[in-house]
């Protein structure tokens, strides 16, 4: 499997996924500058993670500031962003990775040769800034009009 | 006339924006239905009167193909049309549903258009079949 080709399934993926359920126009960033030096210090995260198997393993994860997941999920259920709770930002967190890795799947391996697992939300301990850096695997950083958010591919 | 729909995924949202979809789309709902795993949903539906299920595919405790495989051996559930509302796109997946009996598959992320086709497609076919002997016969009451 060439990782390089599921990095840009990936891109993808996200790009359509925001557009289409979460009208979020989102630009891939071409920088390495990782993950502690994207997110402000002090900034609160969502982060989502969903493991798959098959002819190779690992891990997609996406991390979004609170702030932004709160826009999406009030985008997402149409509904005013003063209304949404907790529960339904981490429930389309959660969502809108399985989507992305769906949708990165349905590109990169039309024979269905893997399988996806359910997603689960990283802890705070994991998302918190001096944690950022020991996060495995190959980063996507991405950027909205306000906000920034990434993603990444971690192999086995 | 109105259909019952059982909506089937783990995401609370999720099920929020396919019924929020389906209302918007002007397909006549009589009742919704939800469900966050196929077990719950074969509860529903030996309770219910259910019209059309929509499902996801990849949740805990009971998946969507394995929904469909209960409802195939149960000779009244067979009947019940279901499509398949799902991230996963591959062509296997796609293959593995129909040949298990479901009506349509509508891929995640889609647009309300892609819903409400699916189900004037699939809903219009029922309301076609409704003057069958064959179902009169067993006394179902649309």
């Amino acid at each position: 499997m060439e990782k390089a080709t599921m990095i840009k399934a990936m891109k993808v993926s996200i790009s359509n996924v925001l557009e289409t359920m979460f009208y979020q126009m989102v630009q891939i960033v071409d920088d390495d500058c990782g993950l502690q030096a994207w997110f402000a210090q002090g900034q609160s995260l969502l982060g989502a993670t969903l493991n798959f198997s098959g002819p190779s393993a690992g891990s997609f994860y996406i991390l979004i500031p609170v702030d932004m997941a709160n826009e999406i999920t009030a985008n997402f259920l149409g509904l005013d962003a003063g209304e949404i709770d907790a529960g339904q930002r981490t429930d389309t967190v959660k969502e809108a990775l399985n989507m992305v890795s769906g949708g990165m799947f349905a590109i990169f391996d039309p024979k269905g040769a893997f399988k996806l697992g359910i997603p689960e939300m990283m802890t705070e301990d994991d998302l918190s800034h001096d944690k950022l850096k020991d996060l495995q695997g190959d980063v996507i950083l991405l950027e909205t009009e306000d906000n920034r958010l990434a993603a990444a591919i971690a192999m086995d | 006339m109105a259909f019952n729909v059982l909506i089937v995924d783990d995401s609370l949202s999720m099920r929020s924006v396919i019924k929020k979809t389906i209302r918007v789309s002007g397909f006549k709902v009589g009742e919704y239905f939800e469900a966050a795993d196929g077990k719950e949903a074969l509860k529903i539906l030996a309770d219910a009167w259910v019209d059309l299920v929509l499902t996801d595919i990849n949740m805990p405790n009971m998946n969507g193909l394995e929904l469909i495989a209960e409802m195939h051996d149960d000779q009244i559930l067979r009947s019940i049309p279901v499509v398949m509302v799902t991230t996963e796109g591959s062509e296997k997946s796609v293959q593995k549903s129909m040949e298990m009996g479901a009506k349509g598959y509508i891929k995640k992320p889609f647009q309300p258009e892609d819903i409400k086709r699916m189900l004037n497609s699939i809903m219009g076919e029922a309301e076609d079949g409704e003057s069958d002997d064959d179902q009169s016969d067993e006394g179902f009451d649309f």
